[in-house]
């Protein structure tokens, strides 16, 4: 009960830091703040996964701009897309970002997380985490940029593979196939997918 | 499919140095960009008074009307762009290689996952981790050769040290007290990065029989990289090739389901894995 109680803290607490507008933290910080908390959340026994992934997503659409990955990730046909197709593209790709983000997380959700460093240059930067499990230490890295008080995440790094670009170039495969609606069926499809093998 | 993470452990990232060298005019593009972001200005007002003081006026016009709507935001945040290049990958074999993944995934579903998944069932991970180590320590000599070709000579010293260290203390490369007790880790190094070293280009991508991803020139760079290691030397005739099975089943028994993983979440786990595979591949050449 007490534990429980503790978690339950220590997830307020995460979540008022990230809220809260304290002045210059720095892009460690924040994605510490963010991290902890969703292995705080994963390591709950009590949460079934309906109500995980539910709490998780909150702290990931804080931390994550998925406005900026969904541009990034569409490069020069962001451009080309009228604002309603836009806002339709980023609602798909955030979700489909997220599931595989906290897909990934985890598989190690009991490890142990290092902060080995950090790069910052001007309103950019890059924070190493490092996931230390037994079997290996896979190393995950953040890439952030400020805006306003807060730092932003709009790209991860796992074991050199940045998810951006991998998204990027197998969906410009797709829209070079099927169009842009193609592309967005096919993402709402996997959606579909997903959220009915998760109930 | 296993290739991408077959030769898991150590990898330094490439992202950090490119940012750090950003040209100068992407920097000055995101100064003159952040006078078009009205609601930045305002959370980061104080500050841009003196990065560059023209933009509050622009602020005071315009600053207010977009809030309710957040999605329409500014979108030019083509500062963030400026460090990387869209990976184009080579493959005018892609009819035969998505038959060769079709055939790897049944592989891997039907056959080479079960039976990792008993073995995983069967055996402790220390059992695992160990036989593991094992096979690797026996790659540390075609390690060391590929270090030193590419002039990583700390790299060469380390995997020398290692397989000194490993294979005594270590009970014929079990145990891994080289990393455990003197944190001399390992570092993936294969012929295929010593021949784009010298500046062999990758080749049409190549999906390989049961290994999974891999490009002509890493195709061709897995022959020494398997000739010159010492598992054929320590197991001959058919005990090899129970070896090999043994390396990559227990191998699959460790990795936490990437595969799986990416068979779920991806809208094309071919093409994922194809740019996944040049940029871990790119990645472990430039460093």
């Amino acid at each position: 009960m007490l534990d429980r109680l503790l978690k339950f803290l220590m997830v307020a607490v995460a979540l008022s830091f990230t809220s809260a507008s304290l002045a210059a933290s720095s892009p460690t910080d924040d994605v510490r703040t963010s991290v902890d908390a969703i292995l705080v959340i994963l390591q709950n026994g009590e949460l079934d996964v309906q109500q995980k992934r539910a709490d998780i997503s909150k702290i990931i659409t804080k931390r994550f701009d998925f406005r900026a990955m969904s541009q990034r990730t569409l490069a020069t046909n962001w451009k080309k897309t009228s604002d309603e197709e836009k806002k339709q593209f980023t609602a798909l790709f955030s979700q489909l970002i997220e599931s595989s983000y906290v897909g990934r997380i985890e598989a190690y959700t009991n490890e142990k997380v290092e902060y080995p460093g950090e790069k910052v240059k001007g309103k950019k930067a890059v924070v190493e985490t490092l996931i230390l499990s037994s079997s290996a230490d896979i190393p995950v890295n953040y890439k952030l940029y400020q805006k306003g008080d807060q730092w932003l995440v709009y790209d991860v790094i796992i074991e050199g593979i940045s998810l951006i670009s991998n998204y990027r170039s197998s969906y410009q495969e797709i829209m070079k196939d099927e169009g842009f609606d193609g592309l967005l069926n096919k993402m709402q499809a996997k959606i579909d997918e997903l959220s009915s093998a998760a109930s | 499919m296993s290739m991408t993470r077959k030769i898991l452990p150590v990898i330094l990232l490439c992202i950090a140095p490119l940012a750090l060298a950003a040209p100068p005019e992407s920097r000055r593009d995101f100064i003159e960009n952040i006078g078009e972001v009205p609601e930045e200005q305002q959370q980061a007002a104080p500050e841009q008074q003196q990065v560059a003081p023209p933009v509050l006026e622009d602020m005071e016009t315009q600053g207010t009307d977009e809030q309710a709507e957040p999605w329409m935001e500014d979108d030019d945040l083509s500062f963030l762009d400026d460090d990387e290049e869209i990976l184009e990958v080579y493959d005018p074999w892609e009819t035969y290689n998505r038959g060769m993944f079709w055939f790897n995934d049944k592989a891997y579903f039907w056959v080479m996952k079960p039976v990792a998944r008993g073995w995983r069932w069967l055996a402790p991970e220390p059992l695992r981790l160990g036989v593991r180590n094992f096979f690797s320590n026996l790659r540390a000599p075609i390690r060391f050769i590929n270090a030193a070709l590419q002039g990583k000579f700390r790299v060469a010293g380390d995997e020398i040290t290692r397989f000194a260290v490993n294979s005594t203390l270590g009970i014929g490369g079990l145990y891994d007290p080289a990393k455990a007790h003197w944190d001399i880790e390992m570092q993936i190094e294969d012929t295929g990065q010593t021949l784009a070293h010298y500046g062999v280009g990758p080749g049409p991508y190549l999906v390989l029989p049961f290994l999974g991803p891999s490009n002509v020139r890493d195709g061709i760079g897995l022959l020494p990289d398997i000739y010159y290691s010492l598992v054929p030397q320590v197991f001959e005739n058919r005990y090899y090739w129970i070896a090999i099975s043994t390396d990559i089943i227990n191998f699959l028994s460790i990795d936490k389901d990437t595969y799986e993983g990416i068979k779920r979440d991806a809208l094309d786990p071919y093409l994922f894995l194809r740019d996944a595979y040049s940029q871990y591949r790119l990645n472990l050449i430039l460093h």
